[in-house]
């Protein structure tokens, strides 16, 4: 591993964690579409800015394009406070054409120099060793290493500054207004933190890889806990697993470093929607499925606690009589059977003590809605988990 | 370039009538069908659906090895549909919120394709060149055939929407009802989504995956200022859109290194600004200019209401008095009176104002809905 390759994998992981932290309260906040527009519509900013100073290295640049991200979440609360169009729509309306402006201005006028559509999409990693940070001479390692480096001190020193109030005007505004803290702050705060982390990360990676890094580790993360400092640990993980395996995927197919780190992070994704224990679409899937058949065990044990006459417990009648097709009616009685909840003798079904014992208490739970009827048997079934 | 001049290219020149007819078109169908995608609240699906597009266009090529654009757009179309259905599935199944679901597909899959596109144009075949135009869109690759291919599927998408008109509409406003009055809610559902991502791979070719979605929302948003009504809207955005569609390429063809895809959309953009502005009932300035009218109708009655309090005690309620015990605090300025002397509800004479009869009965029945209409 050179020294150029290390340093690319070190941007790339400062990058990442830099996007998870406020990625993760944009995804709480339900604001997660506002990276998307913001990381669009600084093209404008950064375009103006060059035609300033005409140097691209220059500070101005990413001041005009923080600027320009502000002002597009501005825009866009204005047009969400007339109620013309619904909350989405405006987001929708503001940054394309900002992007809009920013690709005229650059193709009227920027033909010939080094700011191509492309790289503001996609950013170039690759080159990023060779921009060096040099001061009196002295090779201080390359720029964009500092200027994420910078944006992730004062990110997170905003972040121990303010979790509390961070956290508790995320989970509840009314609340945090209540007790002084100003919501329009931490807003603004917030957006004007993901402005300018777009602004110092999309330098390196490009615009899509910036909004994939702010949603995609909160989002996994999200799926996983339900614990803010945990889920935050969790993106900043996710960020930079995909920051460094991602660069090593492109390693070895020769292609763009942002776009296979963002399909790691797509396939983490996957993984974690597939699989994660509690939210994931299997076990989502399987429980209700559970759920389904428990629902069923607990119709044919109220059944069989109604009817002591033996024609109306005859193993054939059931089939018949709550209308049950023979697979599930087997799967259930399987179950049943299984739990110790009945007998048969001579397709005769009767319940045992056990059965007789769960019914009662789920008839006694469904009569009052009481949980403490049912908590010895909450383990061993789903239905009565939720 | 002059009007007359214009409009001569565009009869006689071929690529800028083909342009143009296919900027037209495809506004038309973005705003027919963009107009579901608002009101269902689904504006920024078509900014996710049309970047999801993108690896599909990659893997396309990479299967066929054809630059063909049918076929690049049928697996746009497919991971298109993927996208939007995973979209869903993701805040169908999980505690993820919507914006969250577009935001990591829109991301995911647009980084994918990214890497496909950059992994192909490093493979040794030369034909790879002019993928990456489905980024920003290249109006002028269009060919009479890629029209026809539009206006074909525009077709079918109206004659679809005529008749699933009621399903749709229903849908839209009611979605429980629908479902009690035995519509399959879920496969007009399906239709829909999949018309508005055909809409947008279709678009995918004139103005990219970047900007499609303005394609689809600014139209639709611009109509809704102008109507309640479900069917004029719809009529109205694929107007707009066809008119933007057919501005943008005028601009763009009137001057060099502008593309058509971000001029149309700057164009769209320019009738939403003027219709949040102009439009009559929901517009920002009709609005201000009812409130401002509000105001000043509030002032004038609290200064008639307060004279009236004068005139009720005496016998005759035409009995002059000085302007004096009038003040600002009743909403009195030099104006309101004369205004309220034109609408003869008083005489002025001098520095003595007095209460007509018909300003008395007014004032009387000011706040007394129930006696006006009875009049």
């Amino acid at each position: 591993m050179t020294s150029a390759q290390l340093e690319i994998q070190l941007i790339a992981s400062l990058v990442a964690i830099a996007c998870a932290i406020p990625g993760t309260f944009l995804v709480l906040r339900k604001m997660a579409l506002i990276s998307d527009a913001i990381s669009h519509s600084i093209l404008p900013g950064l375009v103006i800015g060059f035609f300033i100073t005409h140097d691209l290295g220059s500070p101005l640049l990413i001041i005009m394009a923080a600027l320009s991200g502000v002002v597009t979440v501005v825009l866009v609360e204005f047009i969400q406070k007339t109620k013309l169009v619904k909350e989405d729509t405006a987001i929708g309306l503001v940054f394309p054409a900002m992007f809009s402006i920013g690709v005229i201005l650059i193709s009227k006028n920027a033909n010939d120099i080094h700011l191509d559509t492309d790289v503001v999409l996609l950013g170039e990693l690759a080159f990023a060793p060779f921009d060096r940070f040099l001061l009196d001479g002295m090779d201080l390692g390359p720029k964009s290493l500092w200027t994420i480096g910078v944006i992730l001190i004062i990110t997170l020193s905003l972040l121990f500054a303010f979790f509390k109030e961070l956290k508790i005007s995320t989970f509840d505004a009314g609340l945090a207004t209540a007790l002084g803290f100003s919501p329009a702050v931490l807003h603004y705060g917030l957006m004007s933190v993901a402005s300018v982390t777009t602004v110092g990360a999309f330098d390196a990676v490009g615009a899509i890889l910036v909004v994939a890094l702010m949603i995609a580790p909160a989002a996994t993360a999200y799926l996983l806990t339900d614990n803010l400092k945990k889920m935050l640990l969790l993106s900043v993980f996710f960020g930079v697993f995909s920051a460094i395996s991602g660069y090593w995927l492109a390693h070895w197919l020769d292609a763009s470093i942002s776009g296979s780190m963002t399909t790691i992070l797509g396939m983490v994704f996957l993984l974690v929607y597939l699989f994660a224990p509690k939210r994931g679409l299997i076990s989502v899937l399987y429980r209700n499925k559970q759920q389904q058949i428990e629902v069923s065990l607990l119709t044919f044990l109220l059944h069989l606690n109604n009817h002591t006459e033996k024609n109306e417990r005859h193993i054939n009648h059931l089939n018949e009589h709550i209308n049950w097709q023979k697979v599930r009616s087997k799967s259930v009685v399987d179950l049943a059977l299984r739990n110790n909840m009945i007998t048969i003798d001579k397709d005769i079904i009767s319940l045992t003590e056990k059965g007789k014992n769960f019914t009662d208490k789920a008839i006694d739970y469904i009569i009052t809605n009481d949980d403490s009827k049912i908590e010895s048997i909450k383990e061993d079934f789903f239905l009565f988990r939720g | 370039m002059s009007f007359t001049e214009y409009f001569e290219l565009l009869f006689n020149d071929y690529t800028l009538r083909t342009i143009s007819l296919g900027t037209a078109i495809l506004g038309a169908i973005c705003g027919m069908l963009g107009s579901f995608a608002v009101l269902r609240k689904q504006s920024l699906l078509g900014d996710a659906i049309s970047h999801a597009a993108l690896p599909g266009i990659a893997i396309a090529f990479l299967i066929t090895g054809t630059k063909e654009t049918n076929v690049l757009l049928i697996g746009a179309l497919i991971s298109g549909l993927i996208g939007a259905f995973w979209i869903r599935g993701i805040t169908r199944r999980t505690h993820l919120k919507s914006d969250t679901a577009l935001g990591l597909i829109l991301s995911i899959f647009f980084g994918f394709g990214m890497l496909l596109l950059t992994y192909i144009q490093k493979q040794p075949n030369a034909n790879q060149a002019g993928l990456d135009k489905f980024l920003f869109g290249q109006a002028a690759t269009l060919l009479a055939r890629d029209v026809w291919f539009m206006a074909t599927v525009t077709l079918v998408c109206l004659l679809v929407l005529l008749l699933f008109w009621k399903e749709f509409k229903i849908l839209l406003f009611d979605a429980d009802y629908a479902k009690t009055l035995g519509f399959n809610t879920k496969m007009i559902d399906t239709l829909i989504t999949s018309f508005i991502v055909l809409a947008i791979v279709l678009g995918l070719q004139t103005v990219g995956v970047v900007l499609m979605s303005a394609m689809l929302l600014a139209p639709a948003a611009a109509a809704r200022q102008w109507t309640n009504s479900l069917g004029i809207m719809v009529v109205l955005a694929a107007f707009f859109g066809a008119t933007s569609g057919v501005i943008g390429t005028a601009i763009s063809a009137s001057q060099n290194n502008l593309s058509t895809g971000p001029v149309i959309v700057l164009v769209a953009a320019a009738f939403v600004v003027f219709s949040f502005i102009f439009s009559p009932s929901r517009g920002l300035l009709f609005r201000q200019i009812r409130f401002v009218k509000n105001r000043k109708d509030l002032q004038l009655h609290k200064t008639l209401a307060f004279m009236f309090d004068i005139a009720k005690s005496h016998e005759n309620i035409s009995h002059p008095h000085t302007v004096k015990i009038l003040n600002n605090f009743h909403g009195y300025t030099r104006k309101s009176l004369s205004k309220l002397e034109d609408k003869e509800y008083i005489r002025v004479e001098g520095l003595m104002w007095a209460m007509t009869e018909k300003g008395f009965h007014f004032a009387e029945n000011l706040y007394n809905q129930q006696v006006e209409e009875n009049d």
